[in-house]
């Protein structure tokens, strides 16, 4: 092959990621306003191996309920963080498997908290109704906890939903709707792992 | 045959080693009347491989018109895969085909303003495909609603960026070349050039080519000498010209390639009262260049305070939209200070290099759904959809997936000044001076608990039924009992939302400079003329020499050689003469004769202008 042809294909190369991107479509996600069209189901599982897991940011706000709540009060438990709203397909379908594991762990030092984006208080209330959820959520009107993770491990779509261990570090991310079994085998591992005192310092 | 190609010479065909056999035009020794605009114009489609014949000495000018791609000829008929990948090659980077992609280009782009884009305008988009079920899914298969997006056109722009590049990169070293090419060997009957003249001088050959030379270099001519001759060559700053074009072209490309790869675009409906900030969950499209983390949006937050648009109340151009105001809040960032922003339309607010477009505007109905059980189980505006602009009468759902007994939905018109129109309900203009809304209301399972993400602006019809319940416009604050008891609806408000683009181009500033940048280039290569200026000298009996200058200029640039080339003549001549000396330049000139000019003889003359 002549320089020439290498020379041709390497600018080919080039060309190509420069097109690839400008093609690439909408990640996987569910907005109020999005037509709906494109939606990536549960199956992007990221996992954090120990001594690689980002911390969290310590969000804090109000619940639905209006009480204070903040992130780092859950420090020494799991914390399961589900974003959703009660307009979006997916949350509605994993809301029963949800409901559920936060009351198998409950006695395992695992607590959910959930993060309702760009939904109304009404609807996210009837909502918790509908679907028996106990645990609380976090109202994100203006995104402003969603955009807190940013840096780390955001939500890449709704719904999606966080572990993040005793020691306040994500240890896995699921976008896409989780189901019973997958979620279960997700926080068995975390909620087994012994708590570190040393604040912030990945094992 | 004056100016005409003498088919001058097999020299110097250049590295391709494709040379075509037949007569390159560009190997010619004069050609005066080369057609094409020198390099400039013909280089941005890609000059064909003949262009290989390069700075050969004896072309005179050795770029011009592109000639068509020559066929591979590597010997003949044979023609291995290198040859073939060669040809094909060749032919990619053609003028031609250039031009060829950038038209298919241009018309591939129709379908993208003349449909829905989803890209620009989800909404429009469900709104076409409820328009029209049938051919929606057709389009929708051929990726007519993300052109841009569309692998069909990124085939073309992929091609055309090749195309060019391509073309480009080779010719850009190419140029190089040619500006720091010498001057040719002066031609041997200088009288046959479009500018000639002719004198007889006692100087010795030697010293009334060196003066020639002195006086050339002096003038900023770059100068070549021979065994009787001095070739001079000025506007070199012409490639210059030439090769900023075409660097500013492949940066230009660049440009616009570091743009999709880094950038993204993100469209947002806000409703007057809401905020959002710029991370993923809270965009309604969003498409992140290939090396876009999502991580790392620029974190800054817009808040809606309020919204309003006027509209013409009379005359021809009555609707019409005059204003948009949309005041905003917004801070770059968590914790910084907020600023507001009054934003209309092609007056976008910039933050952290990104920029906020407002594309769009409507309104958002408020209702308060209580169910059967009476718990009130929705309470919220719900943005509807313009599916006319005269009097925006907009279109949407509400949907109640938590209303007891059974999810209820409803599917609306929103009127912002009903009117009955021979029994019909229309919008007569588009403020709100008389807003109702009227709905169908349905009962049933949504849809939305088995997981499927659905369209806000669609109602999954699958699983409900209709109630038995006629529509009525209801005004604010009126409500509608459902049957059944199934609870019941009301009109609480309105409000309205704008739609946002949201774009991030780090390739925008590149872009532009590059942009300014070729059109300079292209400027300089179209006013600066590559001229040259040939002298001989020979030694005639009775002790004279005769001195003989040639002219010879780009045909297709503005004249003025002409007078500068006949004032150079008459220097010249003066300079041989003697009877006004001319001044020595201070410096000796690139060959180094320093010779003075004897100048203490009168001496007879004649001059003949341009044959």
């Amino acid at each position: 092959m002549s320089r020439r042809t290498a020379g041709g294909i390497a600018l080919a190369a080039v060309a190509a990621l420069a097109v690839a991107g400008c093609a690439s479509g909408p990640i996987g996600q569910d907005t109020p306003q999005s037509s709906g069209q494109s939606f990536v189901s549960g199956s992007g599982t990221n996992l954090y191996k120990t001594g690689s897991r980002p911390l969290a940011p310590d969000i804090s706000g109000t619940t639905l309920t209006g009480q204070h709540l903040s992130l780092a009060s859950y420090r020494g438990s799991v914390v399961v963080l589900n974003f959703w709203g009660s307009w979006c397909g997916p949350c509605r379908a994993e809301a029963p498997d949800l409901a559920a594991l936060a009351t198998h762990f409950r006695s395992r030092g695992v607590r959910f908290l959930g993060i309702d984006i760009r939904d109304d208080p009404t609807g996210a209330d009837a909502f918790d109704k509908t679907f028996q959820v106990t645990y609380p959520s976090l109202n994100d009107p203006g995104d402003e906890l969603a955009l807190d993770f940013r840096g780390t491990v955001p939500p890449a779509g709704i719904p999606t939903t966080l572990v993040i261990d005793r020691s306040g570090r994500i240890a896995a991310r699921v976008v896409g709707s989780v189901s019973y079994n997958g979620l279960k085998a997700l926080i068995t591992p975390v909620a087994a792992e012994h708590p570190v005192t040393t604040g912030g310092a990945a094992r | 045959m004056s100016g005409a190609p003498t088919g001058g010479g097999s020299r110097g065909t250049g590295a391709g080693g494709t040379a075509s056999p037949t007569v390159d035009p560009r190997q010619a020794e004069f050609p005066a009347d080369a057609p094409g605009l020198d390099g400039a114009a013909s280089s941005a489609g890609g000059a064909g491989p003949g262009d290989e014949a390069g700075p050969a000495d004896g072309a005179v000018f050795a770029d011009g018109a592109a000639p068509a791609p020559a066929a591979p000829g590597l010997g003949g008929a044979r023609l291995g895969p290198v040859g073939w990948l060669r040809w094909g090659w060749r032919q990619l980077t053609s003028m031609r085909t250039a031009l060829i992609l950038l038209f298919l280009l241009a018309i591939a782009s129709v379908p993208g303003s003349v449909l829905p884009q989803e890209g620009v305008d989800p909404a429009a988009v469900s709104q076409y495909y409820a328009a029209h079920p049938s051919l929606a899914p057709i389009l929708n298969r051929l990726s007519l609603f993300s052109v841009f997006a569309a692998p069909w056109f990124a085939a073309i722009y992929l091609l055309l960026f090749l195309s060019l590049a391509g073309c480009v990169l080779p010719r850009t070293f190419r140029l190089v070349g040619a500006a720091r090419q010498q001057p040719p060997r002066a031609p041997r009957r200088l009288a046959r050039l479009p500018m000639a003249a002719s004198y007889v001088t006692p100087l010795p050959p030697d010293e009334a080519l060196s003066s020639a030379g002195r006086l050339l270099g002096g003038k900023r001519f770059r100068l070549r000498t021979g065994d009787g001759w001095v070739s001079a060559e000025k506007g070199y700053l012409r490639e210059v010209g030439n090769l900023l074009f075409h660097i500013a072209l492949l940066a230009l490309l660049a440009s616009v390639g570091i743009g999709g790869i880094f950038g993204y675009k993100a469209n947002r409906l806000l409703i007057a009262g809401q905020s959002f900030a710029n991370t993923p969950t809270a965009l309604d499209v969003f498409r992140p260049g290939r090396l876009v983390s999502p991580s790392e949006l620029q974190p800054f937050s817009v808040a809606l305070q309020s919204f309003s648009a006027t509209y013409v109340s009379s005359g021809p151009q009555v609707d019409e939209p005059e204003t948009f105001n949309a005041a905003l809040r917004y801070s770059a960032a968590p914790g910084s200070p907020t600023h507001g922003f009054v934003l209309r339309v092609n007056h976008p607010l910039t933050v952290d290099n990104v920029s906020v477009y407002l594309i769009g505007h409507g309104y958002a109905p408020e209702f308060k759904v209580t169910d059967g059980a009476g718990a009130v189980v929705f309470n919220g505006p719900v943005p509807f959809i313009p599916v006319e602009q005269a009097g925006l009468t907009s279109e949407g759902v509400v949907k109640v997936p938590d209303a007891a007994p059974s999810q209820l939905g409803f599917a609306g018109v929103f009127l912002p000044t009903a009117a009955d129109q021979n029994g019909q309900l229309v919008s007569e203009f588009p403020a709100a001076q008389n807003p109702r809304v009227s709905l169908v209301s349905y009962a049933g399972n949504l849809g939305l608990n088995s997981g499927q993400s659905q369209s806000v602006y669609q109602l999954d019809l699958a699983g409900m039924h209709r109630l038995s319940i006629a529509p009525r416009p209801l005004a604010v604050g009126q409500s509608m009992t459902l049957p059944n008891g199934n609870g019941k609806i009301t009109f609480t408000g309105y409000r309205q939302w704008i739609s946002l683009a949201i774009t991030y181009d780090p390739g925008q500033l590149p872009a532009l400079i590059s942009g300014i940048m070729a059109l300079a280039g292209l400027i300089l290569s179209f006013m600066v003329r590559r001229r040259r200026v040939f002298v001989r000298a020979t030694a005639a009996p009775g002790g004279h020499t005769v001195v003989a200058v040639g002219g010879l200029a780009r045909s297709d640039a503005a004249g003025g050689f002409e007078s500068e080339f006949a004032e150079l003549a008459r220097e010249l001549r003066t300079a041989h003469d003697g009877s006004s000396p001319v001044p020595v330049p201070a410096e000796p000139t690139a060959h180094g004769t320093t010779e003075s000019v004897s100048s203490d003889n009168d001496q007879s003359l004649s001059i003949r202008e341009g044959e």
